[in-house]
C-alpha cells in the first residue's frame, strides 16, 4: 500500500464516522480535558521552566536577579567534579539495586507461583517493606547498621569479625544503601514477576515436559524468554526508581561520607535549596531527564520481546 | 424546642463574636495582620505578644511554623513569593545571605537609643551587612563541654571550671581516654559523646570548626597563616582562599580526625541521649542541655570550658527575628521585631527559652548564669565568642565546610578535604 493510499483510507474512515461516533469522541475529549490540562500545568510547564532555568544563573532567594548565562551551567558540569561524581555514585547505586532485585524478585516470584506451603505469609512479608514509608525504612536500617549498637554489627562481632563502619566508610556506604533499597523494592519486583509468570500459558511447559525437558530446561528455554516483557518492565521501573532515589541519601548518609552516596536527585536538591544555585540544579535536572530517557530507551531496545504468546 | 435551639444558636454566635468585638472596640485605626514564620516552640512567645498587642490593639498575628530542618528551604520559597510573611524567625548566621538577596528589611533606623552599647559585639557583627543592621538579635547560644561527674570522679579527673584554667585539646584527649570505658571505637562509655545536632554525625561548623580556628591567632600578622586560620574566611567575606587549608588548620584537623579513628574516643554516628543516659563522659552542647539538667538532674554533672589549641574560641549565634523587605506592613512589622528584642519584651522572650540574651543589660536578670556551672557560658560568650564567619555566602560555606570536616572525621585526608572546600566555596562566591 502506498502512502497516498493509506492517507486516503484514513480520510475515508474519518468521513465514514457516524454522528454517534463523533459525539462519543467529543465526550471523550471533554472527559480527558481536565487531566490533560493538569498534566500540562503540573508536568510540562514546569519541565519547560526547568529547561529555561538551566540557562540562567539565579537563586531561589532572589529570582528577580536571574541572568542568562548561556551554557555556563553545562560547562560547569565538565569543569567541576560534583556532577560526574554524583552521577557515578547514582549509576553504581542503580546497578547494585537492579542486580540484586531482578534475580531475587524472580526467585521469590517462582516460589510464590509454586504450591509450596506458607506462600501467603511469604507474600505478606516481602510486600511489607514496599508499603512501608521510606523514612521508616531508612530509620530502621540506620539502627541496624549503627557502628556501635547496631544489630548487624552485633552479629559481625559475635562471629569474631571486626566492627564495620557501614554508613561512615566511603567504601561501604553506597553498597549498604543499595542493599537497603533492594530489600525494600524486591517485593514489588516479585509481584510483577508473579503476574508475568501467571500469564505464561501452561500448555507450553506441559508440552516441553512431555517431550522430556527438565524443569531447569523449561525455566531457561520457555519461562524466562516468555517473561521478557515483564523483565523489561521491572528493569526499567527499578532503574528509574534507583536513578530518582532521594530518601537514603537524605536520611541516612547526608550524601557522605566524602560524597560517596551523593545521589543525583539529592545533589540537585542540595544545589537548589542549600547552595542556592537553582540554575545549575535545573541544568542537572535536564541532564538527568535525558539520561533517564536514554537508559529507558536503550533498555527497551535491548530487552525487547522476541516472542509473543 | 425550635425556639430553644434558635436561642442557643444566637447566644453561641454572640459569645463567639465577643473577642472580635472587643478588639474592634479598642482599635481606632486600620486592622493589620502580621504574618510570622517561625520554628515550633520558638519566639516570639504568647506572653510578650499579648502584652505588645495591648499597646497595638489594631495588630493581630497569623503564625506559621515549620521544623528547623525545613526552615531554610521554606524561607527560600516563601521569601521570593508575591506575598511573603512579614516576620521571619530565621537562623542568625544567614542574615547576610538574606540581606544580600534583598529578603530582609534594614532595621537600623528603628533601633532604640543605647542598643549599640548594649548589644554583644558578636551578635552585631553577625546581623549586620554593609553598614545596616538587619536584626537586633534576641538570644545567643554557644557551646561548652558538659561532663558526667560520676564518671570523671571514677576516673580521677577534675575538669577545669573557669576559662583561665581551660584544657588544651591534647589535655582533653587524655581525659577522654582516661574516662572512656571499653574498646576504643566501640566502648560502653564514650570519652566524648556525639552531637545532638543534625543526624548526630560530627563535622558541623557551629561545633567543630572551632578546632582549627583555635589553632590560629587573631593577633598575628594578617598575611600569616595563623591569622587566616583563626578567621577561617576573609573578615570581609570576600574569599576563603588560603583560610581553610593552612598548616595550622591541617594540624588541628589531623588531631580532630584521631578522636574518631586512631584514638577512638568519639563516635562517628549519633547515639540519642548518650550523655544523659551515662553513655558518654564528656559532651558538647548549648545551654539547653544545662537548663534541662537543672530542671531534671538525671545525672550528676558539671561544665568545663571548650578546650583549645592556641586561641580559645567558641561560636555564637542562634535564631533571630527579621522583617521581610516586601512586607505589606513594614513599619509596624519593624516596630514589632525591634520591640520583641529590646527591654522587657526581650526578657520575656529569652527567659521563656532559657538561652542567653544578646543584651548585656539583661545578663544580671538571669541568675542561673551568674554562678557555676552555667556561668561558663556567659564567660565564654563575653571573652571567647566569635560569630561563624559572616558572609552573604554563609549557607553555602556552612554546608561545604561541614561536609569537609565530616569527611575528615570519617577518616579522610584533611589537606585534600579543605582544599576541595576552598574550591567549592570559591565556586559559590563566583555567583
Amino acid at each position: 500500500m502506498t502512502a497516498i493510499d493509506a492517507q486516503g483510507t484514513v480520510a475515508a474512515a474519518r468521513a465514514r464516522r457516524t454522528p454517534r461516533q463523533k459525539r462519543d469522541a467529543r465526550v471523550a475529549y471533554v472527559f480527558l480535558a481536565p487531566f490533560l490540562f493538569l498534566l500540562l500545568l503540573f508536568q510540562y510547564v514546569p519541565l519547560a521552566m526547568m529547561a529555561k532555568n538551566a540557562f540562567m544563573d539565579y537563586s531561589l532567594l532572589n529570582p528577580d536577579a536571574a541572568k542568562f548565562v548561556g551554557l555556563l551551567n553545562f560547562s560547569d558540569m565538565l569543569y567541576f567534579d560534583d556532577a560526574r561524581e554524583s552521577l557515578a555514585a547514582t549509576f553504581l547505586f542503580a546497578l547494585g539495586v537492579v542486580a540484586i532485585v531482578i534475580p531475587l524478585g524472580f526467585a521469590l516470584a517462582l516460589f510464590l507461583d509454586s504450591k509450596l506451603p506458607a506462600r501467603g505469609i511469604v507474600r505478606t512479608i516481602i510486600m511489607l517493606p514496599v508499603v512501608t514509608s521510606a523514612v521508616v525504612v531508612a530509620t530502621m536500617w540506620n539502627f541496624l547498621l549503627d557502628p556501635s549498637n547496631g544489630l548487624i554489627n552485633g552479629v559481625v562481632t559475635a562471629m569474631g569479625l571486626p566492627r564495620q563502619p557501614f554508613l561512615t566508610s566511603p567504601d561501604q556506604a553506597l553498597v549498604m544503601i543499595a542493599i537497603m533499597t533492594a530489600w525494600q523494592q524486591v517485593g514489588f519486583a516479585a509481584i510483577l514477576f508473579l503476574g508475568g509468570l501467571q500469564g505464561v500459558p501452561k500448555e507450553l511447559a506441559e508440552a516441553a515436559r512431555i517431550d522430556g525437558a527438565t524443569k531447569a530446561q523449561v525455566l531457561w528455554n520457555i519461562t524466562i524468554p516468555l517473561l521478557s516483557r515483564t523483565t523489561l518492565f521491572v528493569v526499567v521501573i527499578m532503574t528509574v526508581f534507583s536513578l530518582q532515589a532521594f530518601a537514603p541519601a537524605f536520611l541516612m548518609t547526608d550524601g557522605g561520607p566524602r560524597d560517596s552516596t551523593n545521589l543525583i536527585v539529592y545533589h540537585i536538591y542540595k544545589t537548589a535549596f542549600v547552595m542556592q544555585n537553582a540554575g545549575y540544579a535545573s541544568a542537572l535536572s535536564v541532564l538527568l531527564l535525558v539520561i533517564v530517557l536514554g537508559i529507558s530507551l536503550l533498555q527497551m531496545w535491548l530487552l525487547r520481546a522476541r516472542w509473543n504468546y | 424546642m425550635k425556639r430553644v435551639l434558635f436561642a442557643t444558636l444566637l447566644g453561641g454566635s454572640a459569645l463567639a463574636a465577643l473577642p472580635a468585638l472587643a478588639q474592634d472596640a479598642a482599635c481606632n485605626g486600620k486592622p493589620v495582620t502580621l504574618r510570622i514564620l517561625r520554628t515550633p516552640g520558638n519566639y516570639p512567645y504568647p506572653a510578650p505578644m499579648e502584652a505588645w498587642q495591648k499597646e497595638h490593639p489594631c495588630v493581630s498575628f497569623e503564625i506559621n511554623e515549620v521544623p528547623f530542618a525545613q526552615l531554610g528551604d521554606t524561607i527560600s520559597v516563601q521569601a521570593a513569593s508575591d506575598d511573603p510573611p512579614d516576620i521571619l524567625v530565621y537562623d542568625g548566621p544567614n542574615t547576610q545571605s538574606y540581606a544580600k538577596a534583598g529578603i530582609l528589611l534594614p532595621l537600623t533606623k528603628y533601633l532604640p537609643e543605647g542598643w549599640d552599647d548594649d548589644i554583644l559585639p558578636a551578635t552585631k557583627a553577625e546581623h549586620s551587612y554593609e553598614g545596616e543592621v538587619y536584626s537586633p538579635g534576641i538570644e545567643q547560644t554557644t557551646v561548652a563541654m558538659y561532663y558526667n561527674k560520676a564518671l570523671t570522679d571514677a576516673a580521677g579527673i577534675e575538669p577545669p571550671q573557669t576559662l583561665d584554667a581551660a584544657w588544651t585539646w591534647p589535655e582533653a584527649l587524655e581525659a577522654f581516654k582516661a574516662c572512656q570505658q571499653g574498646e576504643p571505637g566501640a566502648p560502653e562509655v564514650w570519652g566524648l559523646g556525639p552531637t545532638r545536632f543534625g543526624n548526630g554525625q560530627p563535622g558541623l561548623v557551629y561545633q567543630d570548626l572551632i578546632y582549627q580556628r583555635s589553632n590560629g591567632d587573631p593577633e598575628a600578622d594578617p598575611e600569616s597563616s595563623a591569622w587566616k586560620t583563626f578567621w577561617a574566611m576573609a573578615p570581609d567575606g570576600s574569599t576563603v582562599e588560603g583560610y581553610l587549608d593552612t598548616p595550622e588548620a591541617i594540624e588541628a584537623l589531623t588531631f580532630y580526625r584521631s578522636l574518631f579513628n586512631e584514638e577512638g574516643v568519639a563516635p562517628k554516628a549519633g547515639i540519642p541521649n548518650a550523655f544523659f543516659d551515662g553513655k558518654a563522659c564528656f559532651y558538647i552542647d548549648t545551654p539547653a542541655a544545662g537548663n534541662a539538667l537543672l530542671k531534671d538532674p538525671v545525672i550528676d554533672w558539671g561544665i568545663t570550658p571548650i578546650p583549645y589549641f592556641k586561641t580559645p574560641v567558641v561560636h555564637t549565634g542562634s535564631t533571630t527575628i527579621g522583617v521581610t523587605a516586601r512586607s505589606k506592613h513594614p513599619e509596624i512589622a519593624a516596630q514589632f521585631a525591634v520591640d520583641m528584642e529590646w527591654g522587657e519584651y526581650a526578657y520575656m522572650n529569652v527567659s521563656q527559652r532559657g538561652n542567653l540574651p544578646t543584651l548585656k543589660s539583661l545578663f544580671p536578670r538571669f541568675p542561673a548564669y551568674q554562678d557555676y556551672p552555667m556561668k561558663v557560658f556567659t564567660d565564654q560568650l563575653e571573652q571567647w565568642g566569635q560569630p561563624r564567619p559572616p558572609s552573604p555566602y554563609f549557607s553555602q560555606y556552612d554546608r561545604i565546610v561541614t561536609d569537609a570536616i565530616r569527611s575528615v572525621a570519617f577518616g579522610g585526608d584533611p589537606e585534600e578535604a579543605m582544599a576541595d572546600a576552598e574550591r567549592e566555596v570559591a565556586r559559590a562566591m563566583r555567583r
